[in-house]
């Protein structure tokens, strides 16, 4: 392992409250430390910024889903090819890149670290195995649990409370596939889509066959997570995204959380007012206000960029309303017991009411928001658009000017029913950058060796030119260092290393299986001794984050 | 079956992947439970294997496993067109090996078959797919309609885990499209019958029918308006295909009618499909080569980067190729080939014996519908993975 000093640069980590001190880093055996020997390699980044590692808490880069979306979009990649070269594979980019394009291209810019936002628990070993071919970052993924059948008939019992049998069954899962959190996708919506196309409109509409009710699944797998002391709290993709007037379901749904910790995913998708069928309007403040007064509740902003992007999402009937919208490609595949999915190429125009207060919203989100400890920045990659915009969102967030001529080439109804005409001059700062793109996701994450530079720190470094251009100093970073070695420098991968998978661990009794395996063997075609990923070319290396107060 | 069973074990003689198997490997021929007579012929093939055949062939004669890779990295650096090709046995594991050689090799990678009838681009970026797994179809599904596949000889346990088997309720409808007498049109419950050249006008015609515009008057009409009854009187369908309605000149176009009506149903009620791949490792191998490249199907990486291979004849211009624990296809008798498998191939130029996976390696297979299985080695030999294989290959190849 290299030992590393870098000397002169501008700091940036919110974590251990340094913000922007000219202080050395120093690197060795893959880790921050307090001081190297004088023979350490020497990276002088003088009137450069240093963060840590960009780390992503919610996209969607490998497993069937997004596999499927490759498929689908031969098209997006044609003219986006990787050539092949002593050191790197081959591939495809777009906006659903290949797996290899996808950990060259989020190490480019600077990520260290990804989490996989949607897996289906019965498709691990194919999520497992994308991850081992998306080298250069590390990656965890969350399991999809807001429609299986299995939990549903234990939160049935339970009468929606948190049972001993609910946190083993969760902890369970979690072993069997190594997955590292839950993720709540449409609670209940997506099992009757399957039946036959419908959906759950309110949270206490009961799910047919199963007596539950999107309330209950909330509270009942929620409250385990949190009382497993899982890393990371339950992941919510609410109900009724995309909905006019759904800002009241989000709601209802972060009252039925609150008191407990929970993530909300992509919460621009889910800050509409107005009624269903109508127009949407932004109601935006008030979520920020409710986030404002609930600590305990965080979540990701989900921005759309105007341009392509490729909607996939385990929220089936929302792929098929859109499907309809657009006419265009549709993919939808129903997994048993567990999930739905659902595909459509789509693409967001300024001129468009819609998009444009979707964009705005995304924004509002952002520059209305207290606290960047609690709003981070995604865009649901490659649903509001793909990872590379992130350097141009970035800009938006930090160049008045900037957002305001973006401002006003979008549709000027829309963004007069926004918050972004009322004077709002905020500019984020470097600061408030590095904590909602690595130390505020690293937090709410759990992983506490990334997303900061203190000692013992994981050394994913990333060391920009510190350039007006916000977009382009942000799009291509000078050095990446990545477990302590030296990564990307001027834009050229010099490495091509595996990453590591994070798994969570949380403790479960073993006799848990002999409620599972009964209730496994009437709903799934998988034999229940075949289910669980114990290969260990799949799970290993990896870091187990054990659970805990 | 006796004490002595093993399993539960999961079987690749076909893309069906049962995974509730136990083995009786008392007698000359295996026993599966449930039974199934592919399954038991796969089985028996792979573990009554002869002791004494080679580790492998160099032009039929017997060589050590190294002067064998030694001739084969040759072969492939000396190669100005490769081609890899097979995967109908291949794992998860193979095929990312296989697709990391073709990168270095900037070969040509087909999971269809070299030299069958080009049935057109792929259907499914035109216009998308809706699908399902095995255990949404059996639990939901009230019409399940199989066109022109016959999947109680080439999918054995097909209609059991779709729901078919003894004991299956009643108010379920098995409709078998298709003008032969095949074991699974005994089966139908309601059996429709015309040629296959009138497979695209029958598709065409129910799409038409969906949306309450009449065709023209034809001699399929009734049987497409009883067809069109059943679908109409439930609220979750699945349509079963495969090679009999997408392969061969104009597949294209009839997997692409089948997806519009498919689409054009999923309105009023669920509807989803299944195709039946040919072999147990395609789905895998495809899938495989999606991650890895972005493109599934056949993908040229001559160029330095992967291409989607969109060609009547894709493999013309190969001098070599390299099969994959596969049958060897009609090639042009001047293409040399090394062949990876279970069984000696005297026609190759080369050949290593690989283990069996599912019988003596473990691995990683997809299922028809995607869903990945683990598969064991209930008969562990001493031959290595083509996994194994394919990355001493890399090395030795260099390049």
């Amino acid at each position: 392992m290299t030992a590393i000093r870098i000397t002169g640069g501008r700091v940036h980590d919110p974590t251990n409250e340094v913000d922007g001190e000219i202080r050395d880093v120093c690197i060795n055996g893959g880790k921050v430390v307090s001081d190297v020997g004088h023979d350490a390699r020497r990276i002088d980044a003088r009137g450069m910024v240093v963060m840590p590692g960009g780390v992503d808490i919610h996209a969607h880069i490998a497993g069937p889903k997004v596999n499927a979306a490759r498929k689908l979009t031969p098209e997006d990649r044609r003219d986006d090819p990787l050539d092949r070269t002593e050191l790197l594979r081959s591939g495809t980019g777009g906006l659903v890149p290949s797996t290899f394009a996808t950990g060259y291209r989020y190490s480019l810019l600077g990520y260290t670290t990804v989490v996989e936002a949607a897996a289906p628990p019965l498709a691990a070993r194919q999520v497992l195995a994308e991850l081992r071919d998306t080298p250069m970052i590390d990656s965890a993924f969350l399991i999809l649990m807001g429609n299986n059948q299995v939990l549903f008939e234990l939160i049935r019992e339970s009468r929606g409370a948190v049972s001993s049998q609910l946190r083993d069954a969760v902890a369970w899962w979690l072993d069997a596939t190594g997955g590292y959190g839950v993720k709540l996708v449409n609670p209940g919506g997506v099992e009757v889509f399957k039946q036959d196309n419908g959906n759950v409109h309110s949270l206490d509409d009961e799910v047919p066959g199963y007596a539950v009710t999107p309330r209950q699944v909330l509270e009942a797998i929620g409250g385990a997570v949190d009382e497993l002391g899982l890393p990371h709290p339950v992941h919510i993709h609410a109900n009724n995204l995309g909905v006019p007037g759904n800002a009241d379901t989000t709601l209802e749904t972060m009252r039925t959380v609150s008191g407990r910790q929970a993530h909300f995913a992509h919460l621009q998708f889910h800050c509409y007012g107005g009624k269903p069928g109508g127009q949407p309007r932004s109601r935006a403040p008030e979520l920020l206000d409710y986030l404002a007064s609930h600590p305990e509740i965080t979540a990701d902003v989900g921005q759309v960029m105007f341009g392509p992007a490729v909607t996939m999402t385990a929220d089936g009937p929302l792929s098929a309303a859109l499907r309809d919208l657009d006419g265009g490609k549709w993919l939808n595949h129903d997994t048993e017991v567990e999930t739905g999915c659902g595909i459509v190429p789509y693409r967001y125009r300024a001129g468009s009411y819609v998009h444009a207060l979707q964009w705005a919203i995304g924004l509002e989100l952002f520059l209305l928001g207290k606290d960047p400890w609690q709003v981070m920045l995604s865009t649901d990659h490659p649903n509001g658009g793909s990872f590379l915009s992130y350097p141009k969102l970035i800009r938006l967030l930090m160049d008045r000017a900037f957002r305001d001529d973006q401002i006003g080439r979008a549709n000027q109804r829309a963004i007069r029913r926004t918050a972004l005409l009322d004077g709002l001059d905020r500019e984020y700062t470097l600061n408030e950058i590095a904590i909602i793109t690595r130390a505020g996701p690293a937090r709410r994450l759990g992983l506490r060796h990334k997303g900061h530079l203190g000692v013992g720190a994981d050394a994913d470094v990333t060391i920009y030119h510190d350039r007006a251009d916000r977009e382009e100093m942000f799009a291509t970073p000078r050095y990446v260092i990545k477990g302590g070695e030296l990564a990307v420098e001027e834009g050229e991968l010099r490495r091509s290393d595996d990453g590591l998978l994070h798994s969570s661990s949380a403790r479960f009794d073993p006799d848990v299986v002999r409620v599972l395996e009964p209730l496994f063997g009437d709903r799934y075609t998988v034999a229940f001794e075949h289910y669980p990923v114990r290969d260990p070319a799949l799970r290993e290396p990896a870091r187990i984050v054990e659970a805990g107060p | 079956m006796p004490d002595v069973a093993i399993g539960p074990v999961t079987c690749a003689g076909c893309g069906l992947l049962c995974d509730d198997v136990r083995l009786d490997l008392s007698g000359e021929a295996v026993r599966l439970q449930p039974a199934c007579d592919l399954g038991a012929r796969w089985f028996t093939e792979r573990v009554r294997r002869a002791d004494d055949a080679p580790a492998a062939t160099i032009e039929g004669e017997p060589a050590e496993v190294k002067a064998a890779l030694v001739r084969a990295a040759a072969l492939l650096r000396g190669s100005r067109r490769p081609l890899i090709y097979g995967f109908e046995q291949s794992t998860v594991e193979g095929a990312r090996a296989a697709v990391a050689l073709a990168d270095r090799l900037g070969a040509l990678v087909m999971t269809d078959t070299p030299g069958d009838p080009w049935p057109g681009a792929p259907a499914l970026p035109l216009r998308g797919v809706t699908t399902a797994t095995l255990g949404e179809i059996r639990d939901r599904s009230r019409v399940v309609v199989i066109w022109r596949e016959d999947p109680e000889t080439t999918h054995p346990r097909l209609l059991e885990r779709l729901g078919f088997g003894a004991g299956s309720p009643a108010q379920r409808t098995l409709v078998v499209i298709d003008d032969r007498d095949t074991p699974t049109a005994a089966r139908a419950t309601l059996r429709l019958q015309w040629p296959r050249e009138r497979d695209l006008a029958a598709l065409v015609s129910l799409h038409a029918l969906q949306r309450d515009r009449p065709p023209a008057p034809s001699d399929l009409d009734a049987q497409l308006a009883t067809l069109m009854e059943h679908v109409r009187d439930v609220p979750h369908v699945a349509v079963v295909h495969g090679s009999g309605l997408g392969a061969g000149d104009g597949g294209q176009r009839r997997a692409l009618a089948l997806h519009e009506l498919t689409r054009a149903l999923s309105h009023e009620r669920h509807v989803v499909t299944m195709a039946l791949p040919r072999a147990a490792g395609i789905t895998g191998a495809q899938d495989v080569l999606a991650w890895q490249t972005g493109y599934a199907g056949s993908v040229d990486l001559a160029g330095g980067h992967p291409e989607l291979v969109v060609s009547t004849h894709p493999a013309d211009g190969v001098d070599l190729a390299l099969r994959i624990e596969g049958a060897a296809a009609p090639l042009p008798a001047h293409v040399a080939e090394i062949s990876l498998g279970h069984g000696p191939d005297a026609d190759a130029g080369v050949w290593i014996r690989t283990a069996a996976p599912g019988v003596e390696a473990e691995g990683t297979a997809h299922r028809l519908d995607g869903v990945p299985l683990a598969l064991q080695a209930p008969r562990a030999g001493e031959a290595p993975t083509a996994a194994a294989v394919l990355t001493r290959l890399l090395t030795e190849v260099g390049l």
